[in-house]
């Protein structure tokens, strides 16, 4: 049976381990609007991977801290 | 909320109201049979028409701060409005078929009212389309 990948992400905790960074803040910092920062601490958004590094660059940490490959199935 | 979908709502608002005030002029004028005799019912819908036409674009025109997932799901509309077009056609098509095939001939001002009924579906579909990919979330592959 073919397994489903799922990106899942950090996002929210991140920003609360960086000096409880706002939404607002992130997204001007990763160049998105908090919209999409909302909707990608939902699940609801899987980013470009020129977002991804955005965001990550944003908080000084690098991809795989931010993102994580999943495979269910 | 964001502004694109922001935006999207209003129009979707809008366009109802569009549709339901054509569908008023329609009644209160009588309907089909009197389109083809009134030239001022014809001015009137053709008013409404293109008015909320202009009206939509106003509205939708500059739609606020846009980033990639924004844009994805603009992207993404045309296929909710590819299938509100062909669904619309299909009942035109039934309705028309059934209601004159007795006739052997369609009235002429229906493929007029069927291309703006279509520019109407199509503009709401848009509205419709980008919300719809906010409410199911949208992904880069």
């Amino acid at each position: 049976m073919a397994s489903v990948a799922r990106i899942r992400n950090r996002i929210r905790r991140l920003r609360f381990d960086h000096d409880e960074m706002t939404q607002e803040e992130l997204a001007k910092r990763a160049g998105c609007t908090r919209q999409t920062i909302i909707a990608l601490e939902q699940g609801k958004y899987v980013p470009s991977i020129e977002l991804a590094f955005g965001i990550a660059k944003a908080f000084g940490v690098t991809l795989e801290e931010v993102f994580q490959y999943e495979e269910t199935g | 909320m964001a502004p694109l979908q922001k935006r999207a709502w209003y129009g979707l608002g809008m366009g109802v109201i569009w549709v339901i005030a054509i569908v008023v002029v329609f009644i209160l004028k009588g309907g089909i049979g009197t389109f083809n005799e009134d030239t001022g019912f014809r001015l009137i819908y053709s008013g409404l028409f293109i008015g909320g036409l202009l009206a939509y674009f106003l509205i939708m025109r500059k739609p606020g701060q846009v980033d990639e997932r924004d844009r994805l799901i603009m992207g993404r509309s045309p296929v909710v409005q590819l299938w509100a077009v062909i669904i619309s056609v299909v009942i035109w098509m039934i309705a028309l078929t059934e209601s004159y095939w007795d006739e052997g001939h369609i009235p002429v001002v229906f493929p007029y009212l069927i291309s703006n009924s279509l520019f109407i579906v199509n503009t709401l579909a848009h509205s419709v389309g980008i919300l719809i990919g906010y409410q199911r979330g949208v992904s880069h592959g």
